[in-house]
């Protein structure tokens, strides 16, 4: 579950050789899908007579479900000479890698989506550090709350209660900071400097 | 199938040193998501509880929770869940529970996390797979043959290799392809190199990605997933293929079926015999029990059989089959009735029952019952959201009989004795709002309602919910806490019924659908065949289509379009069939994140297969709608409906 955006009509056009089949996923479409902009780009395309057929499903991060739904459509797509994919990257890829020969394209850019692909979105984010912090933090991520992921307290450029990377942003430290004096676990801060191991847990686990 | 389980318990020692000052611990442990979904519970509490024992640490309680990061549901889960004497908090999730948990807590107790979140690069898809998306906001797969560089390279290199690989492995982790490697192998075999080199340099921008972006984003989402009421979901609405088309009167038909059971309850008793003259409206079957419906004669000409025929939800029905003589001779019953004003309520009960009006909206409840609540009634809602995609009869209606429509509202208020109405309008028809805005202007006690698009919106429970801010309690109905809700067609049809004292005869049904050649808006008399109508707009464009009767969320498939029209059918669609293999839940959590009714789907699967019907209907089986959210949204395309149907049955069967 991702945000997908569409491309610039322009960048799309630049994109564009030939014929064009077109897949749209709705799969993730209650969390973001521009179907009005999608729908008005697609009908501009088939009406310059450069599109040999739409197919719009869901979940085409399921291969099963994808090549099924594909299957009616084959004719179409041999003859096309690009598939112009309307999803996030991962829907993206799953069909370049499925339809090797063809030229595959993505119509949409993606968007980062702070929780996970479940029942998300959340107002809350994780990064999957792998070494969770939010013992020592009240229960504040520092490392989605702060623009720097510090971990060892704040860097001293907020303004205001605003972070000097990006305005728009509170301060996570001083928010970790609020919340521990509302639950007078201040002390805590007084833990010994934390250092982040950056390695994955595949990593992890081969070494 | 892969395990995408989020999170992993901290080891043994950071969790000692942890609760060394801590003591009187609650644990809540997430049941956690994107993880095979072999076993219902997965119980997660022991692992921790016995490290806390091996510390001589209190435990006050344990609690599993679905979805923690649900935050609407775990904010209701989470009242009273805490026992007396609890100092601490400690939460076995991934970042998102334990964030979502020491928000609410804040201001009473620390939170703490016991599981590290595991971390690997890149987001998955919904449905799992190994791609994995970075969310770069830029996509660069147009230039590099679908291969993604910022996942699949350590480096996220966007112009080309580092000159590291060895022997095609990368030098970060030599267990890794050189992304650049394949992708510059898949663009020459598809000849795409030339066009992959004469590509000006990348530069990527990495303040695409910003807090303010993100968080309208979120903001916007959230807003729309909980306007008016939980979950819910926006499926393509479709409409403009028959919304724009005017509504026009099907020609007659030379013999009409109609069934002797169109609505909920007993079927009518047949009072014609083979061989009779009937007129229009002259009754034909009588009403089979106190909740059944009267059924009437839509043509003027001859009984020719009373058979068994073939029904669009039931699969099979006793009809009368009439031949018309087409001259539509009225029958002597049908006479206007009194005016509104010198009707009493039980006079008015009587034209509604006697009509065979039935809710028109595809239930086929009898009206009049609705009419006599049980409790005190102080709002009458109509329902003019018509949430299923595609369907634009009662917008139809609202526009061509506004008049009409407020008229039966006012009978209807008059009859159960209500403070006022409000007639509910999707925000995706100003027409109708426009209209209806204008002509209630100078009504006092009936006001329209703009509602945001969101299906289910129009059942019932929804509809209270979004209007009136009530909650229709587990089981019960709209007069529990004050309304009653009627259909647009019906409400025209009790102005019909009252005002001319024509029965219900004829409803205004959609004939759309993107494989329907020429779609279109119809009056069309009761037991006309669908499969007429369908040949009047010009037939389908192929033969790879589904028909059904009604939406395409909650209508029947009709395997033959040889069946009558009948009072509940609102539209005939034909849509491209969508075939789908169902594989095993991932536990997603997301058909539990659109159900209005704020069920938990996922459970609902597992216990049907498992045929333990008993734990279903604890888990509110009853409650379900069943109007195909979480089916729709589930991307293991489970067929959900089904079988939470099955388990109603059962249960239904075990009184």
């Amino acid at each position: 579950m991702l945000i997908t955006e569409m491309k610039s009509k322009e960048t799309l056009y630049s994109l564009i050789s030939g014929k064009v089949f077109i897949i749209n996923c709705h799969g993730c479409k209650e969390v973001h899908f521009p179907e009005k902009d999608a729908v008005e780009f697609q009908k501009e395309l088939a009406a310059e007579g450069k599109v040999t057929g739409i197919m719009t499903t869901d979940y085409i991060c399921n291969p099963e479900n994808m090549k099924l739904r594909l299957e009616k459509h084959m004719s179409e797509i041999e003859a096309a000479d690009m598939v112009l994919v309307f999803s996030c990257g991962v829907g993206v890829q799953t069909i370049a890698e499925y339809l090797e020969d063809k030229k595959v394209c993505a119509a949409c850019d993606t968007y980062p989506l702070p929780g996970f692909q479940g029942v998300t979105p959340l107002e809350y984010d994780c990064k999957q550090c792998g070494e969770c912090y939010l013992n020592i933090t009240g229960g504040i991520c520092p490392i989605t709350a702060c623009s720097k992921s510090l971990v060892n307290g704040q860097c001293g450029g907020s303004k205001n209660g605003k972070c000097e990377v990006d305005s728009e942003m509170e301060c996570g430290w001083e928010r970790i900071y609020r919340r521990l004096a509302q639950l007078g676990r201040l002390d805590v801060l007084k833990c010994p400097v934390q250092v982040r191991n950056y390695a994955t847990d595949d990593e992890v686990s081969k070494s | 199938m892969e395990n995408y389980t989020k999170y992993k318990l901290k080891s043994n020692d950071e969790l000692t040193a942890l609760l060394a000052d801590k003591d009187n611990l609650f644990v809540i442990a997430c049941n956690k998501c994107f993880k095979e979904f072999e076993t219902i519970d997965e119980p997660d509490c022991a692992e921790f509880e016995k490290i806390a024992a091996e510390c001589g640490k209190t435990i006050t309680g344990s609690a599993k929770v679905d979805f923690l990061c649900n935050k609407t549901q775990t904010t209701k889960k989470l009242q009273d869940m805490i026992p007396e004497g609890t100092e601490n908090v400690i939460v076995i999730s991934c970042g998102l529970g334990v964030q979502t948990v020491a928000d609410l807590k804040r201001a009473e107790m620390p939170v703490y996390a016991a599981a590290n979140s595991l971390n690997y690069t890149g987001h998955h898809g919904m449905a799992l797979t190994k791609k994995s998306c970075d969310a770069c906001a830029q996509c660069y797969l147009n230039i590099t043959g679908g291969i993604c560089p910022i996942v699949d390279c350590s480096k996220s290199l966007v112009n080309g290799q580092c000159g590291g690989a060895k022997n095609g492995k990368c030098e970060v982790d030599s267990n890794k392809d050189c992304a650049w490697e394949k992708i510059n192998k898949k663009l020459e075999k598809q000849g795409r190199l030339e066009e992959f080199l004469a590509q000006p340099v990348q530069v990527r921008d990495y303040s695409k990605v910003n807090f303010k972006v993100i968080n309208d984003y979120v903001k916007a989402i959230r807003a729309d997933r909980f306007e008016g009421y939980y979950g819910g979901i926006h499926p393509s609405e479709n409409k403009e293929l028959a919304e724009h088309v005017d509504m026009v009167r099907f020609p007659d038909p030379e013999t009409v079926v109609i069934p002797l059971s169109m609505h909920a309850g007993a079927p009518a008793n047949a009072i014609v015999a083979v061989g009779d003259e009937v007129k229009v409206g002259q009754k034909i079957g009588e009403a089979g029990g106190f909740i059944s419906s009267p059924v009437h004669s839509s043509v003027s000409g001859t009984v020719t059989a009373i058979e068994v025929h073939k029904h669009a939800t039931r699969g099979e029905c006793l009809s009368v089959v009439i031949k018309s003589d087409g001259k539509n001779t009225l029958h002597e019953s049908v006479k206007p009735n009194k005016d509104l004003d010198s009707l009493t309520p039980e006079e008015i009960i009587d034209i509604v029952r006697e009509a065979g009006i039935v809710g028109m909206g595809g239930a086929g409840f009898p009206t009049f019952v609705k009419l006599k609540p049980a409790k005190p009634v102080d709002t009458i809602l109509l329902n003019g959201c018509e949430c299923e995609p595609y369907l634009t009869a009662d917008h139809k209606v609202l526009l061509a009989y506004a008049d009409e429509v407020i008229f039966g509202l006012k009978a209807m208020i008059k009859t159960v004795g209500a403070e006022k109405g409000i007639i509910v309008i999707e925000d995706n028809k100003p027409d109708a709002i426009e209209l209806m805005e204008a002509k209630v202007a100078d009504i006092d006690n009936i006001e329209v309602f703009v509602a945001k698009t969101k299906y289910p919106q129009g059942a019932e429970k929804m509809l209270i919910k979004n209007v009136m801010k009530r909650q229709v309690p587990s089981g019960g109905l709209p007069a529990d806490v004050g309304c009653v809700v009627a259909n647009i067609s019906t409400t025209k049809a009790v102005s019909d019924a009252i005002q001319t004292g024509m029965p219900l005869i004829e409803r205004v049904v959609s004939v759309t659908g993107e494989k329907i050649k020429n779609p279109g808006n119809f009056i069309v008399k009761i037991g006309t065949n669908t499969k007429d109508l369908i040949d009047y707009c010009g037939g389908v464009t192929d033969d790879d289509v589904m028909y059904k009767a009604g939406g395409p969320m909650m209508g029947f498939v009709l395997p033959d379009t040889n069946v009558p029209i009948m009072k509940g059918s609102n539209g005939i669609i034909a849509i491209e069939p969508q075939v789908s293999t169902p594989v095993e839940c991932i536990k997603c959590g997301r058909c539990m994140d659109v159900c209005p009714m704020e069920l938990t789907p996922l459970y609902f699967a597992k216990l049907a297969d498992a045929e333990d019907w008993m734990g279903m209907k604890e888990k509110n089986v009853m409650d379900c709608l069943e109007c195909r959210c979480c089916e729709s949204i589930c991307s293991s395309k489970i067929p959900l409906v089904s079988k939470i149907k099955a388990g109603k049955a059962a249960i239904r069967g075990m009184k």
